[in-house]
């Protein structure tokens, strides 16, 4: 799908954590309503704003940021939260 | 959040050709404002930024694991080259 455009690059972030990191091993009272989930947040970015400069690491231990790519590629960044899971 | 390592086993086990970055602080997930404070980590979301560095797409939650709206940001810029 990407190699239409050979100028365009993407950055897979993952962001994956242990689904099992969140288990309580506490049961909820039985006569407790369940908690509303909250809201997932929702970015404060617009379109039209600059992307927020960042430095990360990549698989080979190197760091990549943003402004590499300034000037030369589009860039398509995609955080993958929960990477290993199935979800 | 992963390690640089667990990402090159991820990168390794599907094959990606792009870079796999690693959030291990959480600072781009909070800089971006995906990073969800109540569980500890962040939402999916693909975000399409262009040459000068402006967002040019945001997609957010469940529907961010479809390509289909950056697929079509992308296609913008195809388009905005052509003209």
């Amino acid at each position: 799908m990407l190699n239409r455009s050979a100028s365009l690059l993407l950055l897979l972030v993952t962001l994956a954590v242990s689904a099992f990191a969140q288990q309580t091993t506490t049961p909820a009272p039985p006569a407790a309503a369940p908690a509303p989930q909250p809201a997932p947040p929702r970015t404060h970015l617009k379109v039209g704003q600059p992307a927020p400069e960042f430095t990360l690491t990549d698989t080979e231990g190197k760091e990549v940021k943003l402004s590499d790519f300034k000037g030369k590629k589009n860039v398509v960044l995609a955080f993958y939260v929960l990477a290993f899971t199935g979800g | 959040m992963d390690s640089s390592p667990a990402n090159r086993r991820f990168a390794e086990d599907i094959g990606v050709k792009f870079p796999l970055l690693s959030d291990w602080k959480r600072k781009a997930v909070k800089d971006y404002g995906v990073y969800n404070e109540a569980t500890g980590y962040g939402t999916r979301a693909t975000f399409v930024v262009d040459k000068d560095g402006i967002i040019k797409h945001i997609e957010e939650g469940r529907t961010a694991v479809d390509p289909t709206g950056a697929y079509q940001a992308c296609n913008l810029f195809e388009k905005k080259k052509a003209n």
